[in-house]
């Protein structure tokens, strides 16, 4: 694989994404939203304390915060959700790229020029893939830092120590980018069938149940995830993305594309 | 040599044999579906021959894509643009993807839009341009890399006249530059405006020559003579008819119809014959054949027969 090509298909992928109001207003809000969110929630239930049988059910699973007073536990439950929305970020900013790229290339019959250059599939799946995943990742971990330091200046220093321990390190730093990648597959696959990136995308929005369930279980307090718990999920994940762009590759070969893609 | 393409059991073209000289146009020409897409996308390495194997630039399709891939330039039926990016932007993505270097990329592109008369608009993105300059657009990216030989793909097709005269003026130009072009159409004027060669497609070649012979050899040896008068009706078709080589006679209007088997021969005598008989003779030709005649005779088609075979 030759990486200039892929830096070159890389290159205009972004100049197109900037270009796409629509997608990068994609990008840009969910960001925007979900480093305010969890302030504006801690600053309402950090005043109050949880219900007596969640709070045991939550040092049960966290027994490092029993020396949190009854408010900051509130308030490191509260702000614990929020981690997993943390990954929906490259969950489905990765999918909104890789669809209204590929679903684009496909309406404007763009992809039959560059194929008669001499680029091979896997470089142009490469970049592809790239241009998709890197926004999602980096908005997630841009997004985490601009939060984490907000948490220290709102929440004080024993609700910083929540937001960046092992388990929050995990689901940023190795799950997220796990999730991106079976983010981007799901796209590309999802987009060689269709023709419309909306319908891609709520197909594709198939890999972000997954992350709702997780949600879930932390909402209810049935299950806290910790860093080994989030490691294992990565493995898992980054496993399954890396099946299904073996498919991925196949449906990106130069000759389906060429007659198969309508 | 008998290339063939088939889609699961159906061929879409078969036993393709020809040869393009450097620096000459090929035409390729038949019905929708008749395989020229399907053709040109072989010769480009895009797709893999089923059968047979053809070399582009001494690089073979089938073993050397990516040699052939380097050395070709297509403008496929649609022009495929970035709309999103500029004219510039378009060229330069090409020129990178082609391993030109920076300095290489900037003064072709620079020709390429001037040559094209976009060079004014060349930071304006695509998608405002019109069709006709979206398609020389795509002309000048397929020209990027100084490729060995051009493929275009419908060139002119879904343009409107103005836009199609301004696209076949710029492929004129690069057929006077000595430029080796293959140009698949169903445009018959455009092919033979344009085409040293024509090929007629469907399923398979069909036949190949000059557009000059290939109308030569549907005319099978007509003369026509206008008169200005028709008074010695009998007395000319009697002259005629007796001239050695002639094989029949007849009127169609204003005009002597003269069948004969070579008419080159037999025109001097005619024309001598006749004007001592004292007919008042306007203009001489051999019979007109389009290309649009020999096209019908070839597909084996009559015209508003929506295509079916005769």
């Amino acid at each position: 694989m030759r990486r200039r090509i892929v830096a070159t298909i890389l290159r205009r992928e972004f100049s197109e994404t900037i270009r796409n109001r629509l997608l990068l207003a994609t990008i840009l809000i969910p960001p925007l939203l979900l480093t305010v969110a969890p302030l504006l929630l801690g600053s309402v239930i950090g005043a109050h304390s949880l219900p007596p049988d969640l709070a045991k059910a939550v040092l049960v699973q966290r027994p490092e915060w029993a020396s949190f007073s009854p408010a900051e536990l509130a308030g490191a439950f509260a702000v614990q959700q929020f981690l997993a929305f943390f990954l929906l970020m490259p969950a489905y900013i990765p999918l909104a790229i890789a669809t209204f790229s590929i679903i684009g290339e496909k309406q404007a019959r763009s992809l039959e020029p560059v194929l008669a250059a001499p680029i091979r599939t896997s470089e142009l799946l490469a970049g592809k893939a790239l241009a998709a995943l890197i926004p999602g990742v980096a908005a997630g971990w841009l997004t985490y830092v601009v939060f984490i330091l907000l948490a220290s200046v709102v929440y004080g220093p024993h609700l910083f120590v929540v937001v960046s321990d092992p388990s929050w390190l995990a689901g940023v730093f190795v799950l997220g980018p796990a999730v991106g990648l079976v983010s981007v597959v799901a796209g590309v696959i999802v987009s060689a069938r269709v023709n419309d990136p909306r319908v891609a995308q709520q197909i594709g929005g198939v890999v972000i149940v997954p992350i709702i369930a997780v949600t879930l279980l932390q909402a209810t307090g049935t299950i806290l995830v910790g860093a080994s718990g989030y490691l294992l999920l990565a493995v898992i994940v980054a496993a399954i993305g890396l099946a299904g762009l073996r498919l991925g590759v196949r449906l990106f070969e130069r000759e389906a594309i060429l007659t198969r893609w309508r | 040599m008998g290339l063939g393409r088939r889609f699961g059991a159906t061929w879409a073209v078969r036993g393709m044999d020809f040869e393009v000289p450097r620096g000459r146009v090929l035409g390729l020409l038949g019905p929708n579906g008749a395989g020229k897409t399907t053709t040109v996308r072989m010769l480009t390495a895009l797709i893999e021959p089923t059968e047979g194997t053809a070399t582009i630039d001494g690089f073979d399709v089938r073993t050397q894509p990516d040699e052939v891939r380097a050395r070709v330039g297509i403008l496929t039926e649609t022009p495929g643009l970035y709309d999103k990016l500029s004219a510039e932007a378009n060229l330069d993505f090409f020129g990178r993807l082609y391993g030109l270097d920076a300095a290489t990329r900037a003064d072709r592109i620079e020709h390429y839009l001037r040559l094209f008369s976009l060079w004014e608009r060349r930071r304006d993105v695509a998608g405002t341009f019109s069709k006709g300059m979206k398609q020389k657009l795509a002309i000048a990216r397929a020209l990027i890399h100084d490729p060995a030989v051009i493929f275009l793909d419908e060139p002119t097709a879904a343009l409107d006249p103005e836009a199609a005269y301004v696209v076949r003026e710029a492929i004129e130009g690069l057929r006077q530059a000595g430029r080796t072009i293959v140009l698949a159409t169903h445009n018959l004027d455009e092919a033979d405006r344009l085409c040293d060669q024509v090929a007629f497609v469907r399923g398979g070649l069909l036949r190949i020559d000059s557009p000059a012979r290939l109308r030569g050899s549907l005319a099978g040896g007509q003369v026509e003579i206008r008169l200005a008068e028709r008074a010695l009706d009998d007395g000319l078709l009697a002259i005629a008819t007796g001239i050695e080589g002639v094989g029949s006679a007849h009127f169609d209007g204003d005009r002597l119809v003269v069948e004969a088997a070579e008419p080159s021969r037999v025109t001097p005598s005619l024309v001598r014959a006749l004007a001592g008989a004292g007919a008042a003779i306007l203009e001489v030709r051999p019979a007109a054949t389009s290309l649009e005649s020999v096209y019908f005779e070839v597909m084996g088609v009559q015209p508003g027969a929506n295509g079916e075979a005769a």
